[in-house]
């Protein structure tokens, strides 16, 4: 809940320190809630089948590699 | 008693721990695939980002610490592979694309859609210092702390990068204007005049 923390000014990097100011909190709060618009968009959609069927190639190589390295070799 | 003393790791992950590797790097790709969009603001880089970094991970799955943060663990390695691999593609993808602000259909209502293509449109305008750290720490869930470790700087750097980033948006998306943020007058004057003082800086 309390952002102060997050909206203290810091100094850590020298440079430009007029940046370093506390934002109105019902504009942090407007960008926090654009933010996790525009990444939960994202992750709410399709995800594509080549992730699974890569994860899945992988996993059939490592388990034949599993298996030839108990029997015999051909 | 140290780590490097317990009991000796099997060079071969059993099938199960191979399993549940696999699982989380399922459950980690809609995430993976968000950071990678927001870092390269490329849809089609960020699926090969993706790819890249699955593959990374499952080659080096043996030096993933079970019980820590896969989430953590994994956009480490996306982010190294952006900035050696992929960081010069992505300019160049933009120059002749435009970024996905401009072209990726979104998924929510009609009605937040003209205000997330805006806010993208700035978002990609961050200094990418800035862009990572706002998106980790205010989208992904991740703590201040796993930011810090992932972009390998002090937390204070990270508090820094966060609020500029913050202040950064809210002048380019205009925040401020009077009406921007509906009756609340006081703190969007109060805004108006912050943000005056950054553009006349």
């Amino acid at each position: 809940m309390n952002r102060v923390d997050a909206a203290m000014p810091e100094t850590g990097e020298g440079d430009n320190d007029d940046f370093d100011m506390v934002l109105d909190p019902k504009v942090q709060e407007s960008i926090g809630r654009s933010l996790k618009a525009h990444y939960d968009d994202i992750v709410n959609a399709p995800v594509p089948d080549k992730f699974l069927v890569l994860l899945a190639q992988l996993e059939a190589t490592e388990q034949r590699a599993a298996g030839a390295s108990t029997d015999e070799r051909n | 008693m140290s780590a490097t003393e317990t009991a000796p790791r099997t060079t071969e992950r059993t099938e199960a721990q191979a399993k549940d590797f696999k699982d989380g790097l399922i459950r980690e790709i809609p995430n993976l695939r968000a950071f990678a969009a927001s870092l390269s603001g490329s849809m089609q880089l960020a699926d090969d980002l993706v790819q890249d970094t699955l593959l990374k991970a499952w080659g080096n799955s043996d030096k993933f610490e079970p019980g820590t943060s896969l989430r953590a663990w994994l956009f480490t390695i996306l982010r190294n592979t952006y900035y050696s691999l992929y960081r010069k593609r992505g300019r160049e993808v933009q120059d002749s694309e435009g970024t996905y602000a401009e072209r990726m259909a979104t998924h929510g209502n009609q009605e937040s859609h003209l205000d997330l293509a805006d806010f993208r449109k700035a978002l990609a305008k961050l200094p990418e210092e800035q862009r990572e750290v706002l998106i980790m720490v205010g989208a992904t869930g991740l703590s201040y702390e796993e930011a810090a470790e992932i972009c390998g700087v002090a937390i204070g750097t990270i508090k820094s990068r966060v609020n500029r980033a913050r202040t950064k948006l809210a002048e380019l998306l205009s925040i401020g204007g009077v009406d921007d943020l509906g009756p609340d007058r006081t703190s969007a004057a109060a805004m108006q005049r912050v943000g005056s003082e950054i553009i006349g800086s």
